[in-house]
């Protein structure tokens, strides 16, 4: 489903030129990669490209007039390769699809690198599904990765992912279309928004986040990351009515930018960054009363990868504090580069101020990491979402 | 002699060969995969266990009972978008046909003219045309101002019953036109000749009947969930009745004629068969236009199958589900074959 409408970045969407923006991004980036061929080409450095990159839509910088992207230009110019950079990725578990096939025997994925949700990043490595990144040829993100992003269980010693960004799931809405401003996830229920609501699909983001909406109603006891099948069976039961009388219109990936370009989403689960940086001016995102979700994606170069090296040099070059700022400044997701916030005071105090950027204290105590599931527990959960998806 | 003989009955088989290789890589040996993954457990992460060691047969009970939803919106949604298909196809195939003259070639493309976009993009553009932006709730909703604020099209069975017939429509138009336009003209001419005139009083009542009987399908079919978020209702049921059987009526005294009703129709119907098979089979396992245009709860069997495959990895459901859907179809035109007895499926000539 969601592969299907991933291809809609292709089409000019009306009213907001913000959205054209990003579609244009995937097209420069597939004009750059056809322009060079895709014959490898040794640099003076002896990487090989072209670097194939898998990204999710709204995650990198653009130019003013949004068809070519500052990152990629200079790394290109850097290491003389091209980058082969599309925005394929709309969740993680459609993604997860189109490789668990090749990489469980033991193919070429067709990519060098590709950007996973925590969880799913966990459940890749585990698999033995990732290539180790060399410690050698990564000593910029290795200095200057966020200390609080370390030592996670699934991969203590950075040996098989980078932080891509870091960001938030929250309420996103269009202030003129509501018509008044949104605190709280109970906002999405206001019947006044009836058919004009989309939830993200899965369970990752929605269930965690009505979950907290329940706690707080004293419904369910557990925070997120200790949430049971029996509190997830409760968020389902809630959301059902909502979908049955049509006032949930649809569970969506990274799409929901398009709908709510088009005005046919007033109110959603969004990601935090992307509606600053790819919606449309009346387009807000809220940290919701209840909580928020926080989530790390990960950068990770497949098993059998043809060009590693060429990824490799990308997480380095990711890494530096500049080159980390600007991406940040243009995203506004949270960067996992430490130095960053400095960097960009430097410029810009104001954008130093932004919430998006740099969540303050307040609102980090409400953010809430998502619940890790065993695999047979995950199958279930996932079940309760499909039910809800009507397929 | 002999020899020459031996190796000419080789002949057809070696003219075979080449389908018969393409279909047995690639339909036969699927298709076996696809059987032995539908008895199987477990998932892709899980790991299969496949026949013979486990034979799990309940992926088909169980598949049919829990997504039994989905295939009855895949058989509401692919019948009725084939009849709408047909009431829109059959006159325009008719007028191209008989009233075309030197314009019909150019007729023709403009019916297949969109069939040159992708499929996908047409999709899309049917998104923007009902959205929220879009000319058709500018009307209703800013212009006539006969729906709320809030109201939306996508997302309701109506939006995935458009987008299914527009997309099809071309399969019905194309056999249709064929089998009339090959019809024999001096029948007709006799036909008049021996006083086929106006089928007033028959025309009348047919045509009420059917459609006051087609609006009512169209209620019930696109009602279950309801385009206005209300229950169907017996009084609507019956005002749509009522008002179906008066066009139906109007259309059937002033439009059709006994030498239509008499030879014509009944000349076309190999091509009636033919164009509603030709459509109703891809309608009814498109996943396309609900995935797009439809919501969460006019999801159809092809969403279930896709999802399943591409999202949960769920093969073994997957697999069952997609053979009930094949068995369900073939089912499905058998009856019909049976029902309409045309001769070219039978064996006899048209």
């Amino acid at each position: 489903m969601i592969d299907l409408e991933e291809r809609i970045r292709t089409y000019p969407v009306t009213r907001r030129a913000f959205i054209q923006g990003t579609s244009l991004a995937g097209v420069a980036a597939f004009l750059a990669a056809c322009g060079g061929g895709s014959s490898p080409q040794p640099s003076e450095g002896g990487i090989e490209g072209p670097l194939n990159f898998a990204n999710w839509p709204a995650y990198i910088d653009l130019t003013e007039d949004e068809t070519s992207s500052p990152t990629l230009t200079d790394f290109e110019a850097k290491y003389e390769i091209e980058v082969n950079y599309k925005e394929d990725i709309q969740t993680n578990e459609d993604f997860y699809a189109t490789l668990a096939p090749l990489l469980g025997s033991n193919l070429d994925s067709g990519w060098d690198m590709v950007v996973l949700t925590d969880y799913m990043a966990a459940r890749v490595v585990r698999a033995g599904w990732i290539e180790k990144i060399d410690a050698v040829g990564t000593p910029t993100a290795h200095a200057n990765v966020r200390d609080e992003l370390k030592g996670l269980d699934w991969d203590p010693n950075m040996d098989y992912h980078f932080p891509w960004q870091s960001g938030a799931t929250g309420v996103g809405y269009n202030v003129v279309s509501t018509g008044r401003d949104l605190t709280k996830i109970e906002d999405l229920f206001d019947p006044a928004f009836k058919g004009k609501v989309t939830l993200l699909s899965g369970y990752p983001d929605t269930f965690p986040l009505i979950g907290l909406m329940l706690k707080g109603k004293g419904e369910i006891s557990n925070f997120p990351a200790d949430m049971t099948f029996d509190d997830a069976q409760k968020v389902h039961d809630y959301l059902k009515p909502f979908v049955d009388s049509g006032h949930i219109r649809k569970f969506t990936g990274n799409e929901y930018l398009q709908d709510f370009g088009s005005g046919d989403t007033w109110v959603a689960f969004v990601w935090s960054g992307d509606l600053a940086s790819s919606g449309g001016e009346d387009d807000r995102f809220v940290y919701p009363e209840e909580g928020s979700i926080i989530w790390t994606d990960n950068m990770l170069i497949p098993k059998g990868a043809k060009h590693k090296a060429a990824a490799e040099a990308m997480i380095d070059f990711v890494y530096d504090v500049a080159n980390a700022a600007r991406l940040a400044a243009w995203i506004y997701y949270i960067s996992p580069v430490k130095g960053v916030a400095e960097e960009i005071a430097k410029s810009d105090p104001d954008l130093a101020a932004n919430e998006l950027l740099f969540p303050g204290p307040e609102i980090t105590a409400q953010m809430y990491a998502q619940p890790a599931l065993e695999d047979a527990e995950d199958l279930k959960w996932a079940d309760l979402a499909a039910d809800l998806e009507g397929a | 002699m002999r020899k020459s003989l031996r190796s000419r009955s080789a002949i057809p088989y070696l003219l075979m060969a080449p389908g018969l290789l393409w279909l047995i890589v690639f339909f036969v040996l699927p298709n076996v995969q696809m059987i032995s993954f539908s008895l199987s457990e477990g998932t892709l992460r899980t790991g299969f266990t496949t026949p013979p060691e486990v034979w799990n047969f309940d992926n088909y009970i169980g598949g049919l009972g829990r997504f039994s939803d989905n295939f009855r919106n895949s058989i509401v949604y692919g019948g009725l978008a084939t009849i709408l298909c047909f009431l829109i196809g059959y006159p325009l195939a008719y007028s191209i046909a008989f009233r075309g003259g030197r314009w019909k070639s150019l007729l023709l493309f403009l019916v297949i003219a969109p069939f040159f976009t992708s499929f996908l993009i047409r999709t899309i553009s049917w998104k923007i045309i009902l959205g929220n932006d879009g000319p058709l709730l500018a009307l209703l909703r800013d212009g006539l101002g006969v729906v709320p604020a809030n109201f939306s099209i996508l997302g309701t069975p109506l939006a995935v019953v458009g987008g299914l017939t527009y997309q099809f429509l071309p399969f019905m138009v194309l056999p249709l036109y064929i089998s009339l336009e090959k019809i024999d003209r001096r029948l007709i001419e006799a036909a008049q000749d021996l006083y086929a005139g106006p089928w007033r009083r028959g025309g009348t009542i047919t045509g009420a009947i059917f459609g006051g009987f087609l609006l009512v399908a169209l209620q019930v079919g696109l009602g279950y969930a309801s385009v206005t978020g209300e229950d169907p209702t017996l009084a609507a049921a019956v005002a749509g009745a009522l008002i179906g059987a008066l066009g139906g009526g109007l259309v059937g005294r002033y439009l059709v004629s006994q030498s239509f009703v008499r030879v014509t129709f009944p000349l076309s119907l190999p091509g009636v068969f033919a164009a509603s098979i030709l459509t109703f089979i891809p309608a009814i396992g498109d996943y396309v236009n609900a995935s797009l245009l439809g919501g969460p709860k006019t999801q159809m069997v092809g969403n279930v199958i896709q999802g399943r495959f591409l999202q949960q990895n769920d093969y073994p459901i997957a697999a069952a589900l997609a053979f009930i859907l094949m068995a369900a179809i073939l089912v499905a035109i058998a009856v019909y074959a049976r029902l309409l007895g045309t001769e070219e499926l039978t064996g006899g000539t048209a």
